[in-house]
């Protein structure tokens, strides 16, 4: 049993970060379905951000933890506004290339500011470890999971009680008919972009609190959408129960399987659980499957 | 007025292209071209090591060069894709003299490799043993990667006698779940045999993981007394932060490669990394910094001292090795018929080059493709790199396997 | 839009790809530039038309998969993978010829493929390209750690040989190339004109009416994902033995998701929008890749490495730019010019 806590612990903590991700990109895909590469660098601007406040200009732990919130609003409501708002009508295979875009664009300068270093604050945020269950967990990684937890519940708050939220579900029904309601489909994007932007960017804080800012960090981005898609596009239950037993799975088919085959089971195995799950289930496990009309 | 803002355009772009052209055909002069990758997985060795090998240049230009012969140095960046390292090899192929082909990344030197011998010049790649076992026109920075790894096994073998212990120690490996980290067993696996030391079963993780708990638990569960922990920094780092986090590096020493934590990277975790031995075939810590050429760093404007990164030095021990080369063709065959034959056979007879105490003299012979053969222990103590032995032959072990 | 003054009076005139001597003379005069290329060519450009081929014939494949049928794929890179594989493993070690070995490495590529298609069945959409990356990374792993792949060493398949003439350098190997990239090219025009490109269009436009109109999707569907990785199999045949050596990391996501940008950015649904794609990107890259040294020689303060990652953010902002402003495609303005072309001095 103790192994299996060891397997699982982490692979819970991971889990938790790879399922925020998913969150950013399921929320954009519920809206606007497009589905997007981007949110891999929004995710490492996010930690690229908290490392110059907290590193770079040296401020305390919430002033830059405003910064960097502040700043991905801003940099999530940049990309929409000036690439993702032309395409609106445009095929979505053309909105995704256009992420794929953003990610190269965003990616230049993700390394322009890196100059093939790498970077950390984890040493800034050190608290140490706590045992939990005989497993040795440091307490930033709990507390990251914590805060996990805490967007998943405000984002449902939002969306269950506020009016914005609300006309965002409308928006994510139909876009013609919210737009008949009064609801402004083209702000709802915007805000959405913003919400999204800013949920990547507290994911980036806390995996680059794990992997340090470096050259593959971006490419989370690219697990967060497996992770969206084995929950379901969209939907953010999926997301969080995706990403969980993700992270988990991950850890429990190393710890399993490798000695087996020799590693580097890790991330295939995964994959090729995916690819048999969406067999099964065709829209993820928690998506909605959409009746077509012909 | 439209038409007026184009051609002015139009001449401005011919004017930027002449003037990148021009110096080429004013001076004798000859070619360095190195395929590396600013941008993508391996950067953070990239970057630095081709500043330094640029500055070198500089440096070796504004005395006059090598008898009067002026050093061109062409970086491309080619991401660590292997077409467009091809196509830029393919650009650059016909730059006037164009010498050495300094591929930074197996797999692009390895695709390039024949192309270049086809037109009879030299590559230089990282580590792989490989290149040794197929004597050929592709030479290798240092010793090889598992000639590293059977420094470290000599290493283990007399720190357990150091500390009384007896019987065999066990030796734990993990490294990346790609071609480079699978390179260090090929040899280093027969080493560790031949020395009676008893490896447990190696792990490999994919590249880009978050967490390596999983890897660190079955090894301590092997029970072994010392981890080879492989991978460009900062993956190594990351590793050994998990290690730390479950109180592995109380008990188990921990070695890093050549590629492993800088000084740059134990400055980001020094609690983490305390005690780490690294080995290295180049100068690390303050030993690099202290070295009179790292002044270059700060006449280059490259930052400030302390900011070098140690594989700066490497991209200037690149530079010698061509320096020392390029004056012994010239004084052989002269200008005129220096070509990249003449370099491939001067390379040959560059054995006992010495490169300002950088590296381990040099190895190249007509029967050896490693860069040299010493290696130095460091050990990571209170967040500095700090020398823990003197320049030490490695073994062959690339000779112990069959490639 | 046809242009003004032909009329087809027969049903072969109809049917013709190339329907007035112009497009004849332009066609003969395209090839004989094309064929006499390596004659007067630098090395360089000979060597680019060689990889551009290989890329153009990649795309093709997705082209009929993606832009044609409608199942995006991003497993192309991996297919690829897998054809070049095959081949190197059958010259090199089994010492079969080239020219067999290439058809069938498309074969087996294309077989393995409909592996890769069979999701396609029960996912659509977005769905199904995220499980396409899936099997890329599947594939991949599978190369590297399959002992028949040379693992992590890599295989070095020979020159490709006939009669005693050996194709061991760009200038020779063109010809192959660039013969075997026409004849897919020709193929794939082709294809989309029979039942079979009709039936891949209508799954596109909608599977649910294409089904009940008695098209069976399934079958379709895996035919196209085998037709697609036919395409990638001889390219990376074609790779294996042009580069002469395969290595698992020549092939990676980065690389699907290039050809799928090409796809873009070429235009979807048309086969002359796949050399305008290929054309576009494969320049733009090699324009950033090489910018960066001339800039970095002529502004010395800017630095190698900046100008490296300000070449990346290049090629991203140059898409972004091109992507608002021509999001249909090249093929799409091509038609326009053509349409416009024909119709001057009128402008409808």
């Amino acid at each position: 049993m103790k192994e299996f806590f060891q397997l699982a612990i982490p692979g819970l903590m991971v889990g938790s970060l790879y399922a925020l991700v998913a969150a950013a990109i399921v929320l954009v895909y519920k809206s606007t379905r497009v589905v997007s590469l981007a949110h891999g660098q929004l995710l490492a601007f996010g930690g690229l951000f908290f490392w110059i406040g907290l590193v770079a200009l040296d401020l305390p732990l919430p002033l830059s933890v405003l910064m960097t919130l502040a700043c991905s609003i801003w940099m999530g409501w940049l990309v929409e506004r000036i690439t993702l708002r032309p395409l609106i009508g445009q095929p979505l295979i053309s909105a995704f290339l256009m992420t794929f875009a953003i990610f190269m664009a965003l990616d230049g300068i993700f390394q322009l500011i890196l100059k093939g270093e790498s970077k950390t604050y984890a040493t800034r945020l050190a608290l140490g470890e706590l045992d939990i269950l005989g497993v040795p967990v440091r307490v930033v990684q709990l507390i990251s999971f914590g805060v996990v937890l805490l967007v998943f519940l405000s984002l449902a708050l939002f969306f269950r009680h506020t009016k914005t939220g609300l006309g965002m579900r409308a928006t994510a029904e139909d876009h013609q008919l919210s737009q008949s309601t009064g609801i402004n489909v083209r702000t709802i994007f915007s805000l959405i972009w913003i919400i999204s932007a800013t949920v990547a960017s507290i994911a980036g804080m806390g995996t680059a609190y794990v992997m340090d800012i470096h050259f593959p960090l971006p490419y989370i981005g690219i697990k967060g959408l497996i992770v969206a898609l084995f929950g379901g596009l969209d939907s953010l239950t999926g997301a969080l129960f995706a990403g969980l037993i993700l992270g988990v799975l991950e850890n429990l088919i190393a710890g399993y399987l490798d000695p087996l085959v020799g590693g580097g089971l890790k991330d295939v195995a995964a994959y090729a659980l995916l690819l048999i799950i969406l067999l099964v289930k065709p829209y993820g496990l928690f998506g909605l499957k959409r009746i077509e009309r012909v | 007025m439209k038409m007026r803002k184009i051609s002015f355009g139009i001449v401005g772009l011919a004017f930027l292209f002449v003037l990148s052209v021009i110096p080429g055909y004013a001076q004798k002069e000859v070619t360095y071209l190195s395929l590396a990758d600013y941008t993508a997985a391996i950067a953070g060795l990239n970057v630095p090591a081709d500043m330094g090998c640029e500055d070198y240049f500089k440096e070796l230009n504004a005395k006059g060069g090598v008898d009067g012969v002026k050093i061109k140095f062409i970086g491309v960046d080619t991401r660590y894709d292997v077409a467009r390292g091809v196509s830029a090899y393919k650009r650059y192929r016909t730059e006037p003299k164009l010498l050495v082909v300094n591929a930074i990344g197996t797999p692009i030197g390895k695709a390039v490799a024949p192309l270049v011998a086809k037109d009879k010049l030299i590559t230089l790649v990282p580590g792989d043993g490989e290149f040794q076992a197929h004597l050929g026109r592709v030479f290798i920075w240092g010793p090889a990667y598992q000639d590293s790894f059977a420094a470290t096994i000599d290493w283990i073998l007399s720190d357990w006698k150091k500390k009384g212990k007896t019987g065999a120690p066990k030796v734990g490996y993990i490294s990346w779940d790609n071609p480079y980290g699978k390179e260090f067993l090929r040899g280093g696996k027969e080493y560790a045999e031949k020395m009676g030391v008893s490896l447990a079963p190696p792990e490999f993780f994919p590249p880009g993981s978050l967490d390596h708990s999983v890897y660190l638990t079955r090894l301590a569960k092997a029970e072994v007394n010392y981890i080879f922990v492989g991978g460009v920094d900062p993956t190594p780092t990351n590793v050994i932060r998990d290690a730390h986090k479950l109180g592995l590096t109380k008990t188990i020493q921990f070695f890093c490669d050549y590629w492993g934590p800088t000084s740059l990277g134990t400055r980001l975790h020094p609690e983490a990394l305390e005690g780490v031995v690294i080995v290295s075939y180049y100068l690390r810590g303050d030993d690099a910094r202290n070295h009179p050429l790292a002044n270059l760093w700060t006449k280059y404007g490259r930052g400030k001292i302390e900011d070098m990164n140690e594989v700066y030095t490497i991209g200037m021990s690149w530079a010698m090795t061509f320096e020392a080369a390029l004056k012994m063709a010239l004084k052989e065959v002269g200008y005129k018929k220096l070509d990249g034959e003449v370099i491939y056979q001067t390379y040959q007879k560059l054995t006992g080059i010495e490169r300002a105490g950088l590296q381990g003299p040099c190895a190249y012979s007509p029967t050896s493709r490693r860069g040299s053969l010493e290696v130095k222990f460091y050990q990571v103590k209170a967040g500095k790199v700090v020398s823990i032995s003197d320049w030490i032959k490695a073994p062959d072990a690339v000779s112990l396997h069959k490639f | 839009m046809r242009p003004c003054g032909t009329f087809d009076e027969r049903y072969s005139q109809d049917m013709a790809i190339l329907r007035i001597k112009r497009h004849w003379a332009v066609l003969i005069g395209a090839l004989i530039l094309l064929y006499t290329f390596p004659l007067y060519g630098s090395y360089y450009f000979i060597s680019l038309i060689n990889s551009l081929s290989i890329t153009i014939i990649i795309v093709l494949g997705l082209q009929l998969v993606s832009g044609y049928c409608g199942q995006i794929s991003f497993g192309q890179a991996a297919f690829m993978a897998v054809g070049a594989y095959t081949s190197a493993i059958l010259t090199g070690k089994l010492g079969v010829s080239f020219f067999i070995a290439l058809p069938l490495s498309g074969m087996v590529s294309g077989l393995i493929g409909l592996g890769g298609g069979a999701p396609s069945l029960r996912i659509k959409g977005f769905y199904l390209a995220m499980a396409t990356i899936a099997i890329h990374f599947v594939v991949m792993w599978l190369i590297l750690h399959l002992q028949i792949t040379g693992t992590t060493q890599g295989l070095h398949p020979p020159a490709p040989r006939m009669a005693g003439f050996e194709f061991d350098s760009d200038e020779k190997i063109y010809y192959i190339i660039v013969t075997v990239m026409l004849l897919m090219t020709y193929g794939a025009r082709n294809i989309v004109r029979t039942r079979v490109g009709r039936a891949f269009v209508a799954i596109r436009d909608n599977d649910l009416a294409a089904e009940v109109m008695g098209i069976e999707l399934y079958r379709y569907k895996l035919l196209a994902f085998f037709i697609s990785c036919f395409y990638a199999g001889i390219a990376g045949s074609l790779w294996a033995h042009w580069i002469q050596m395969v290595h698992p990391e020549q092939f990676t996501l980065l690389h699907a998701l290039n050809y799928i940008g090409m796809l873009i950015v070429g235009g979807g649904g048309s086969i002359p929008g796949v050399f305008f794609g290929v054309l576009f990107l494969r320049l733009l890259d090699e324009g950033v890749m090489f910018i960066a040294p001339i800039l970095s020689s002529v502004f010395p303060w800017i630095g190698i490495h900046p100008a490296a990652s300000m070449s990346v953010s290049v090629f991203g902002i140059v898409l972004i730019l091109f992507l608002i402003f021509e999001p249909r495609g090249l093929a799409h303005r091509w038609e326009i010019f053509k349409a416009s072309y024909r119709l001057y001095p009128f402008s409808h």
